[in-house]
């Protein structure tokens, strides 16, 4: 079985946010709702460097372990999926995440936190697949049709990459030999030029 | 002239090197630190230092703290039962006169800080074991009826706290009261040291004021989140092992009221005690 997981390649990420705006569009997401984000560290200066991140569909996920209500399972391919009908919006996965992926929508009475949304790897949620309801609680389910997240698929440089956790291992390991960062080894940046 | 041509391309060479050589800001970034360093700078945005207490909340809300109520709740009744079977309940005199114990605003603030613990104590535990009621929208319920009279106990506690405080201060006899345990594992009518109040209910007091004060306070960023993540953690933490002491004493507060003390509950509901149970329970009160 396939191992879904994301990865964002550094060296390629340009801080273009089409992946959040692609995210947020096509999936409807409510205001202030942000699934997937992109921070730039040394804004400006050399060195800049930008990184996209959403929900990384842990192995073992803290989410998981701390839902009181056992509303986020996990699937085979290991996407993190949220049943929004079971979650009561208790806040606690948001504090066990290590990355900050779970959203909480203002909810209806006294602006209390609705269901949690979050990333759902463009797979839908735990509704029937392809359902309308499946599309207005989570969004697009374009796993089901064979296709790579929305963010993915539209990321420009193809920094931000999506599916097979082997394929997409392969294709960075490749990236990284060809850019040859050289060997890194300790020492060898001082004292001697960069090819 | 051939001379001349390679003065000047020579020239425009230096020249050009010079000018490379005082822009080494382009340089900054190039070898000059670890090649891992910006993986610190990325961990510092989103992880932050999660390892400190996001893994501790993480392994005490998966395990611990569901464990710990069911502790509470088993274990502290049971006792209760216990002492039941083999002590029984005080049982005191009606037939002489009455002490009055709790003036009416005294026993409306009670009532209503009751009624108020109580759902916060329901609606709490529903939260805690919400995978056995499944989810959804009653427990989405249940946490609004927890901050609406999470906002009425906070009034009365306050209430409370001003009409009691004299009272509840502690003494020094509060020490042998707990050493005797208050008298309630022997049978016999012995008068134990206490005053208007006795040991155990000054520790329900300060618990359930003080206590409840910083529930209110740690409970209001939970349900806002206006606070930094590891705070939320850290109150999380507090309010789930605080909460966990209050429902402790509120069971020993309703075992006390219901069952330990027979008639007990009606001192709270007319206001008056019997003299035989003021004598005995409170043998230092000073309107005896």
């Amino acid at each position: 079985m396939a191992r879904m997981k994301f990865l964002c390649d550094i060296e390629r990420c340009i801080d273009c946010s089409g992946c959040v705006v692609a995210c947020k569009e096509g999936n409807h997401i409510p205001v202030g709702v942000n699934r997937r984000r992109v921070i730039t560290l040394n804004q400006g200066k050399p060195g800049e460097k930008s990184i996209s991140v959403a929900c990384m569909h842990c192995a073992d996920a803290p989410c998981i372990a701390v839902c009181p209500v056992d509303a986020i399972y996990q699937r085979d391919d290991g996407i993190v999926l949220v049943s929004k009908k079971t979650c009561i919006g208790c806040g606690y996965c948001f504090m066990a995440c290590p990355f900050g992926a779970p959203q909480f929508p203002a909810g209806q009475t006294f602006g209390a936190r609705g269901a949690m949304d979050k990333c759902t790897f463009c797979a839908g949620g735990p509704e029937e697949t392809f359902s309308a309801e499946e599309r207005k609680l989570y969004g697009q389910n374009r796993i089901a049709e064979g296709k790579v997240p929305l963010c993915a698929a539209m990321c420009a440089t193809k920094a931000l990459m999506a599916g097979d956790a082997d394929v997409v291992a392969d294709v960075y390991r490749k990236r990284v030999f060809e850019r040859g960062t050289g060997a890194n080894a300790w020492g060898w940046d001082k004292a001697y030029k960069r090819e | 002239m051939k001379k001349y041509t390679i003065l000047l391309i020579s020239t425009a060479f230096i020249a050009t090197a010079v000018a490379a050589a005082s822009t080494p800001q382009l340089m900054i970034g190039f070898g000059s630190e670890a090649p891992n360093t910006i993986w610190y700078g990325i961990n510092t945005v989103f992880t932050g230092d999660w390892q400190q207490y996001g893994a501790l909340f993480t392994s005490l809300q998966a395990g611990l703290f569901s464990r710990l109520f069911l502790l509470v709740l088993t274990l502290i009744p049971a006792v209760f039962l216990i002492h039941y079977i083999l002590i029984g309940p005080k049982r005191f005199s009606h037939d002489g006169s009455d002490i009055l114990f709790f003036p009416l605003v005294s026993r409306l603030i009670h009532w209503l800080a009751a009624i108020s613990f109580s759902l916060l104590v329901i609606t709490g535990l529903m939260v805690i074991f919400g995978r056995l009621l499944g989810g959804g929208s009653p427990l989405m319920a249940a946490r609004i009826v927890h901050l609406v009279s999470a906002l009425l106990f906070s009034g009365t506690a306050v209430c409370m706290f001003l009409i009691w405080l004299k009272d509840m201060l502690p003494m020094p006899h509060d020490i042998l009261w707990l050493f005797i345990m208050g008298g309630y594992l022997s049978k016999k009518k012995k008068p134990v040291p206490a005053a208007k109040f006795n040991a155990g209910q000054k520790m329900w007091f300060w618990l359930a004021t003080v206590g409840g004060g910083a529930m209110a306070y740690t409970g209001w960023y939970l349900y806002t989140f206006q606070a930094t993540t590891d705070m939320l953690r850290i109150y999380a933490i507090i309010h789930n092992f605080l909460g966990a002491a209050l429902v402790a004493l509120f069971l020993t507060h309703l075992y006390m009221s219901l069952f330990a003390i027979s008639g007990s509950l009606r001192s709270m509901i007319s206001g008056y005690k019997p003299r035989e149970e003021v004598e005995i329970l409170h043998s230092r009160y000073h309107r005896l």
